[in-house]
């Protein structure tokens, strides 16, 4: 029992008497290599790569994009009004002409 | 030169003061991050980091606390979260493994020799240091800054912002714990 409780005595002392480890050769030269490759790769982007000229850019192109969709759409519609126009026009000519297939035969 | 002119020279980006203040305090930092990352690559790497985050928020450090306080806390806030992340990835490991068909085994990390330590107690100590590594966080702090950075127990509790009493209590709870793995071994 006793020597059980010596050996853990002892376990937990083992610490004693230690002595600061030394510190690497070179500390203060790898830290200063460290910290200027962490400068350099936190320098900013070229402008092109930048967030701000990124969203910008695709602020642009999405505005565009909708223009010419809305462009499209009332042009189509536009389109379909103007055909349904000549198509009425095409249809009062033959009434006022009585060009319809009916009237042959009348 | 005094700390406060060390601190106002830091805070103008002083190179020399930088070179200085990591002379100062290089051993306590890598001594103090290798007594709880038990890796002398990794001790060097969290040893650096402090000196990185020092030199950035210097002008977040207040007189009411020590530069060597201050170093101190940075010191265990980076150690400790250097053992969380490696935690998390032999965790990570550990799951991928099982979905892997290759079959990796997950090896732990030889037993840690100390170099400070004395000859005739090497092993115990590796196996202390083991056994310190299964310890809560707050008393693993206080045993490591009590034992290996030899530190009174008022410097301590100023270093984790508890008094004297609780740092006594802490390392009670310690010793507590590690007589227990002893003898449950």
């Amino acid at each position: 029992m006793k020597e059980r409780f010596n050996k853990q005595e002892e376990l937990l002392n083992a610490f004693d008497g230690i002595r600061p480890a030394e510190v690497p050769p070179f500390f203060y030269t790898r830290l200063k290599v460290r910290m200027e490759n962490e400068l350099e790769d936190r320098k900013e982007p070229f402008f092109l790569l930048r967030p701000v000229f990124l969203t910008a850019s695709l602020s642009f192109l999405l505005i565009v994009n909708v223009f010419f969709l809305i462009q499209l759409y009332s042009g189509q519609h536009g389109s379909s009004i103007k055909q349904k126009n000549n198509r009425a026009t095409i249809e009062s000519f033959s009434d006022a002409y009585s060009l319809n297939t009916q009237s042959l035969y009348e | 030169m005094s700390e406060q002119e060390l601190v106002e020279q830091l805070r103008h980006g002083d190179e020399e003061a930088f070179k200085e203040l990591v002379n100062h305090f290089q051993q306590k930092v890598f001594n103090t991050a290798l007594g709880f990352l038990q890796n002398q690559h990794d001790a060097e790497d969290a040893a650096q980091e402090v000196f990185i985050q020092v030199y950035n928020s210097i002008n977040q450090f207040k007189a009411n606390a020590t530069l060597s306080t201050w170093i101190y806390r940075i010191t265990i806030t980076k150690c400790l979260d250097h053992l969380r992340n490696k935690k998390r990835k032999k965790r990570f490991a550990f799951i991928s493994s099982l979905f892997s068909e290759k079959n990796d085994l997950l090896h732990d990390a030889p037993d840690f020799e100390h170099p400070g330590v004395q000859m005739d107690r090497k092993e115990n100590a590796a196996m202390l240091f083991r056994l310190v590594n299964t310890l809560p966080e707050s008393q693993k702090t206080a045993f490591l800054l009590n034992k290996i950075e030899l530190l009174s127990y008022a410097e301590v509790g100023e270093i984790m912002k508890i008094s004297e009493s609780a740092v006594d209590s802490l390392l009670q709870r310690a010793k507590q714990n590690l007589r227990k793995k002893i003898n449950s071994q």
